[in-house]
C-alpha cells in the first residue's frame, strides 16, 4: 500500500503542479480580459516585431496581438510552449485564448515559465515526502500498539507454557480474552496438558501397583528364608540352598528396585529441591567408595577449579549418579589404575567435569548404547546387572545435565556438562 | 514387649510374627485399618509396625490418627512395598519414628526397634568390647587395651558394629550388606553381598598386627559372627 503511494505520488504531484500553473493561467486571463473592457487594448497590444512583455522577474509574459485567430471556433488551448526570453529560448506553459473587442479579433497568450512550475513542483515534492515519513512513522507505532494489544493473550498463552516445569503443572484459569481463536488455543493446550497429566498419573499409578504386587511376595520369601536360617540344627546342605536363594532373591530384588528408581525418575516422581556443592557430593561418595578404591589399589585424584553447584537438584538422585560413575571407574579399572575427575568453569557458565578412568577401552559401536538398559559387553566382563548406567542417564536427564562418553587406548572418560545453579 | 503387625498380606503378618516372637516379643495382628485403630484404641503397645497399603485406608492417614490417641505411646516404624518417594518423608513428617522399604532383613527391622528402645530409655551404649578391644560408638573409634587406635574405614566401623550389636548370632552376608548399603539409591549390583567378605578380611588384616584371635568368625556357607571372649 505505502509502496504503491510512494510510486504514485511523485505523478500525482507533477499533474497538481501543472493544474494549479494552468489555473492560474486562467484566473490572469480572466483579469486581464476584465481589464481591457475597462480601459481598452491599447495599452496591452504588442506589435509585430515588438518583444514580449515580461514581468520583473521575467517568468511571465503576456503578449496580445490583432487578428490572426488560429483556432476559428476554438476555445482557449493550453500547451508548453518555447518562447524568446533574452535571446534564449526558454519553455512556457502558454494559455492561449481568442477573443473579440469592439469588432475585431484579438489574440491574447499569457505564459509562465515551466521554471517557475518546477519550483512549485519541487516544493510540494519535499512537502509531500515530510507528510509521507511522518504518516508511515505514525503509522507504524499505532500498529504496533495495536497489535501489542490484540495479542496479549498470545503472550499470556506463551508465557504460561514456558512456565510449565515437569509433567504435571497446575491447572490454569481459562484466559480471559474476547478472541475466540485465542480462547479456543488456550483450551487446546489446557486439554493437552491435562491429557498429558493424566498419562503421566497413570503411570505413576501403574509404579506404585508394580512395585507393591512385586514387592510383597518378595519380602514375604525373603523373610520366610531369614526365619528358616534361624532353625537350630539345619543341615549344612540345607543352610547352604537357602543362603544362596537368598543371593539370588536379593538380584531379583536389586534389579526391581533400580528398574523402579528409573521409572520413577522418568515420571517426575522426584522434586528438585536442594542446591549441591559437586565437591562435597563427590567428597562423599568417594568415601562411601574408599574400600573398594584401597582393595584394588587405584588411585583417584582430583582437580575442581572454582565452586562447581547444582541447582535446583536432588541430592539423593545426584549422589547416585556420581556413586555409580565412580563405582564404575573402579569396577572397570585395571588393578593399581587411577582414576581422574577434573572440572572447569566453562565461559557460557556451564561447568564441565570429566571422570577419567585407565581401563580396558570400550569398543566404539558399544558407545552409542552404553546407558540403555541390561547392556553388557560383548566380552562377558562385566558381573553387574547392566543398570548402573540406565540410572546416570536418567538422572543426568533429570537435572539437565550433558553427558557424553569417550574411549581410546588411554582410557574411558565420562564428560558431564553442569548446566549453571540458578 | 507389645508390637501391633498391622499388615494386610496374610504370610508376610506371619514371617514377621515368627521372627519377632523368636525374638521375645508379644505380637498382636491388624489386618484392615479399621482393625487397627480399634486396637491401637483399645490397647497399649510398645511399638507399631505399619503397612501403608491396606485394604481399607491409606497406612499414612492411620498413622496421623495413632499420634493423636493419647494414651498411645507406641513407636511407629512403617513398612511400605508402595517405596514412592515422598512416602518416607511425610510418614517421618506425621511421627513415625523409622521407615523401611520393603523386602528389608528381619534383622535389620529388629536392630532398628532395639536402637529405638535403647534411645527411648536413654541406656545407649557408647562401648562394646570383644576381647582387647572397644568399639566406642560416640567418637566412632576402635582401640586396642583402651590405647592404640585401629583406623577403619566407615564401612569396616558399621559391620563390625552390626556384629557386635548381635554378638550371639550368625549374621549372613545378606543381612550385613543389607545393613551397610540398605537405605542407598544406586547401581544394583554395588549391593552385592560378596563385598562383605572384602571387608571382613581387612578388618581382620587390620586387627592382626594387635591381638593374634580370630575374633570374627567364618560360619561356613552362611556369614559370620563376633566370638564370645571364651571363644577365641
Amino acid at each position: 500500500m505505502a509502496g504503491v503511494l510512494l510510486l504514485a505520488l511523485p505523478w500525482a504531484i507533477k499533474l497538481f503542479a501543472l493544474r494549479h500553473t494552468e489555473a492560474r493561467l486562467r484566473n490572469e486571463l480572466h483579469q486581464v480580459r476584465q481589464r481591457i473592457e475597462r480601459v481598452g487594448v491599447g495599452s496591452f497590444l504588442t506589435t509585430q516585431d515588438q518583444r514580449l512583455h515580461y514581468d520583473l522577474l521575467q517568468d511571465e509574459f503576456i503578449d496580445l496581438r490583432r487578428g490572426r485567430r488560429l483556432h476559428p471556433g476554438g476555445a482557449d488551448t493550453i500547451a508548453t510552449l518555447p518562447r524568446l526570453r533574452q535571446g534564449q529560448l526558454v519553455d512556457f506553459r502558454v494559455l492561449r485564448a481568442s477573443f473579440v473587442h469592439e469588432g475585431q479579433p484579438y489574440t491574447l497568450e499569457i505564459g509562465k515559465s515551466m521554471e517557475s512550475v518546477e519550483d512549485v513542483y519541487g516544493l510540494l515534492r519535499s512537502f509531500a515526502a515530510y507528510a509521507l515519513a511522518f504518516a508511515v512513522l505514525t503509522t507504524l507505532l499505532l500498529e504496533l500498539g495495536v497489535i501489542n494489544h490484540l495479542l496479549r493473550p498470545f503472550d499470556l498463552i506463551v508465557h504460561r507454557l514456558r512456565a510449565v516445569q515437569g509433567p504435571t503443572p497446575p491447572p490454569q484459569p481459562p484466559l480471559s480474552t474476547n478472541t475466540w481463536d485465542f480462547r479456543y488455543l488456550d483450551e487446546s493446550i489446557q486439554q493437552m496438558l491435562l491429557k498429558i497429566r493424566s498419562v503421566f498419573e497413570q503411570e505413576r499409578q501403574f509404579i506404585a501397583n508394580v512395585s507393591h504386587e512385586l514387592l510383597t511376595p518378595i519380602s514375604i520369601l525373603q523373610n520366610r528364608f531369614e526365619n528358616m536360617l534361624q532353625a537350630e540344627n539345619l543341615p549344612e546342605e540345607a543352610e547352604t540352598q537357602l543362603v544362596t536363594s537368598q543371593k539370588t532373591l536379593q538380584r531379583l530384588t536389586a534389579t526391581l528396585r533400580t528398574l523402579l528408581l528409573i521409572s520413577r525418575i522418568e515420571n517426575a516422581q522426584f522434586a528438585r529441591p536442594d542446591r549441591v556443592d559437586v565437591r562435597e557430593l563427590l567428597r562423599e561418595v568417594v568415601e562411601e567408595l574408599e574400600d573398594r578404591l584401597v582393595d584394588r589399589h587405584i588411585t583417584l585424584t582430583q582437580q575442581l577449579e572454582g565452586t562447581p553447584a547444582l541447582a535446583p537438584a536432588n541430592r539423593t538422585l545426584l549422589f547416585a549418579l556420581f556413586f555409580n560413575l565412580i563405582s564404575n571407574a573402579i569396577k572397570y579399572n585395571h588393578p593399581e589404575g587411577t582414576i581422574t575427575v577434573r572440572g572447569a568453569a566453562q565461559p557460557d557458565g556451564s561447568y564441565q567435569l570429566r571422570i577419567h578412568n585407565t581401563g580396558r577401552p570400550i569398543p566404539a559401536e558399544q558407545l552409542p548404547h552404553l546407558f540403555e538398559r541390561f547392556r553388557r559387553f560383548d566380552d562377558g566382563r562385566v558381573e553387574g546387572y547392566g543398570l548402573g548406567l540406565a540410572v546416570v542417564r536418567s538422572v543426568t536427564q533429570f537435572h539437565g545435565i550433558g553427558i557424553e562418553p569417550a574411549s581410546d587406548e588411554a582410557g574411558t572418560t565420562f564428560t558431564l556438562t553442569l548446566p549453571p545453579p540458578q | 514387649m507389645n508390637v501391633l503387625i498391622i499388615e494386610d498380606d496374610k504370610a508376610l503378618a506371619r514371617e514377621l510374627g515368627l521372627y519377632l516372637h523368636n525374638e521375645r516379643f508379644h505380637c498382636d495382628f491388624a489386618r484392615t485399618g479399621r482393625e487397627a485403630s480399634e486396637k491401637l484404641f483399645v490397647n497399649e503397645y510398645d511399638f507399631v509396625l505399619l503397612d501403608l497399603g491396606l485394604p481399607d485406608q491409606d497406612g499414612l492417614q492411620l498413622l496421623a490418627e495413632a499420634r493423636k490417641e493419647r494414651n498411645q505411646q507406641a513407636s511407629i516404624i512403617i513398612l511400605s512395598a508402595r517405596g514412592t518417594v515422598d512416602d518416607r518423608i511425610k510418614g517421618l513428617d506425621l511421627g513415625a519414628d523409622d521407615y523401611l522399604a520393603k523386602p528389608y532383613s528381619l534383622l535389620e527391622l529388629v536392630s532398628r526397634m532395639q536402637a529405638i528402645v535403647r534411645r527411648k530409655h536413654g541406656v545407649t551404649q557408647d562401648t562394646l568390647g570383644f576381647g582387647p578391644f572397644v568399639l566406642n560408638v560416640s567418637d566412632r573409634t576402635l582401640r586396642y587395651h583402651g590405647e592404640q587406635e585401629v583406623t577403619l574405614t566407615k564401612k569396616e566401623f558399621d559391620l563390625l558394629h552390626y556384629l557386635l550389636l548381635h554378638r550371639h548370632k550368625v549374621l549372613t552376608r545378606l543381612q550385613l550388606s543389607e545393613h551397610i548399603w540398605g537405605s542407598m539409591i544406586s547401581d544394583s549390583d554395588d549391593r552385592d553381598s560378596n563385598f562383605i567378605d572384602v571387608h571382613v578380611k581387612n578388618i581382620r588384616k587390620k586387627l592382626a598386627p594387635y591381638d593374634s584371635g580370630d575374633w570374627i568368625e567364618t560360619v561356613r556357607g552362611v556369614g559370620y559372627r563376633i566370638k564370645t571372649a571364651q571363644e577365641a
